[in-house]
């Protein structure tokens, strides 16, 4: 594959941010521009949905507008998040490759890995989207597929994260958010810093990942792009309505549990038409925190196929080497019923993203 | 929850190899109608959210007509036939799962009115070149399963 072009820029607004990425794929797939490699930050801060996210559900708009954060949404999909100058934005614009996607988004993950292991940081690939580090998630990916056929590879990589503000912005479940509920958010998710075990600049970050995806600097945006980047801004991302999209699947949530010998699991999943958005497994077995938050992120945006969720759950078990006293049959059944409820009960949608209360924590 | 065999191929329509995108033209109206062939499905995985632009536009062949979201990406739905839209699947937006469920069926996306049919089908796969182009997604999906 030719080396990608490099573009570094700090301090993008969500609307130019987002354009640029998709006007790079877009052009990359008509071969109007190279593929390129852009390593950015957004400035303090945005707050970015999936492609087909209802804001309202995921989002504290009144908070962001008060505090003047900026919403907008993604062309990818996947959840709600917070972005600004601590979470590097990592975008590959490609056109048309041979290949799967799975192959392709391989590739992708494998370049962040060796990156991230350059710090000592050992990051694996985890269910539909995420890197993950001993269970807890480090990076969101996702795949944007263009028009032109151009592909668009984003990863948001959380070098540092302030949990306080992002589950003020984001909408939650808990009744309340207080430190045993930020506690309960910064167990399941890993930072760059804290596994690198020192304050790492996002520039040495930004080197590593450059020379990991082999790309070369050219400088700037050509004036073409930049005048294409400037229209869909104007028309796509700067326009309220594009953020203002409902989508026609109701997000649906179901609840089970079960006791078993180990003890109850308890399982609550957000479902939408036949995908897992969220799941949350709670009880008063003893498990190991890092298998259970494992289970949990690869849950997410995962079919609702029976067999398939106890493929994933068998899975996450094996991979641990798990000995607990708790069997992932337990879980899988409580899964399975939780999503029968949700698919066959009443919608009553909330966000996605920190999924439902806890009951036993 | 892949229901759909790809190697069985419906031969009496027409097949976008890049976007493996369907239109299948109805004689008696003119009118083509547009889905997602098995190849495709198999690329994408589950469908979790459908969208297409509502009726009424012209778009050019490749044009965008939709974004879908399915298990393992997002894409724009770029048709293979241009025309004026004249009708979008309601209930494939409500149930994106009907698309793996019945790509060639009840799963279909959209219908148009083609501006020109018979030279955007001339970029199709069609007729007799269909079996050679399944035999050979076939024999790239093989090796793709080989390698992962």
């Amino acid at each position: 594959m030719t080396r990608p072009r490099l573009l570094v820029d700090d301090g993008a607004s969500a609307a130019r941010g987002l354009a640029t990425d998709e006007v790079l794929a877009e052009r990359a797939g008509s071969g109007a521009s190279p593929p390129t490699l852009r390593l950015y930050t957004y400035r303090p801060h945005c707050v970015l949905v999936g492609r087909f996210q209802d804001a309202a559900y995921e989002v504290r708009l009144r908070r962001c507008a008060e505090e003047g954060i900026d919403v907008n949404r993604r062309p990818t999909g996947g959840g709600a998040i917070l972005m600004g100058p601590d979470q590097l934005g990592v975008a590959l614009a490609l056109p048309k490759q041979p290949g799967g996607l799975r192959q392709l988004m391989t590739g992708f993950s494998t370049n962040l890995i060796r990156g991230l292991a350059t710090f000592g940081i050992d990051a694996r690939f985890r269910g539909k989207n995420d890197l993950a580090v001993n269970g807890r998630k480090i990076a969101g990916l996702g795949i944007h597929r263009t028009a032109t056929g151009g592909l668009l590879f984003h990863a948001s990589l959380l070098v540092d994260l302030d949990v306080r503000l992002m589950t003020s912005v984001l909408r939650t479940p808990f009744k309340r958010i207080g430190d045993r509920e930020r506690g309960v958010v910064r167990r399941r998710i890993a930072t760059v810093r804290e596994h690198a075990g020192r304050e790492l600049p996002m520039s040495e970050l930004r080197g590593v990942m450059a020379g990991t995806f082999d790309a070369v600097d050219r400088g700037a945006m050509t004036e073409d792009e930049g005048v294409a980047v400037d229209q869909r801004e104007r028309e796509r991302y700067a326009d309220p309505r594009w953020l203002a999209q409902n989508n026609h699947v109701p997000d649906t949530t179901g609840r089970a549990a079960i006791r078993t010998t180990a003890g109850t699991v308890d399982v609550r999943v957000a479902v939408a038409g036949g995908t897992i958005k969220a799941a949350w497994v709670r009880g008063d077995f003893l498990a190991d925190e890092h298998l259970i938050a494992d289970v949990e992120g690869q849950l997410r945006w995962h079919t609702g196929d029976p067999d398939a969720i106890a493929r994933t759950v068998t899975r996450a078990w094996d991979r641990a080497g798990a000995i607990d006293t708790l069997a992932p049959e337990a879980i899988v059944e409580a899964v399975n019923a939780a999503v029968s409820r949700a698919t066959t009960g009443t919608a009553s949608p909330y966000g996605c993203f920190v999924e439902p209360e806890p009951t036993h924590d | 929850m892949q229901e759909t065999n790809p190697m069985e191929v419906p031969r009496d329509r027409h097949y976008d190899g890049t976007s493996h995108l369907w239109a299948h033209r109805d004689e008696r109206t003119g009118r083509v109608r547009v889905g997602v062939d098995a190849f495709g499905l198999e690329a994408l995985g589950e469908l979790a959210y459908v969208s297409v632009d509502s009726p009424g536009a012209e778009v050019p062949r490749g044009g965008p007509v939709g974004t879908l979201e399915a298990a393992k990406m997002t894409s724009v739905i770029a048709t293979p036939v241009g025309g004026a839209v004249v009708a979008r699947n309601e209930s494939v937006m409500s149930n994106p799962l009907q698309v793996n469920q019945d790509p060639y069926g009840t799963g279909w996306l959209f219908e148009l009115t083609p501006t020109d049919w018979e030279a955007d089908a001339a970029h199709l796969i069609s007729g007799d070149a269909i079996g050679a182009w399944v035999q050979q997604e076939r024999a790239r999906l093989d090796e793709e399963a080989a390698e992962a």
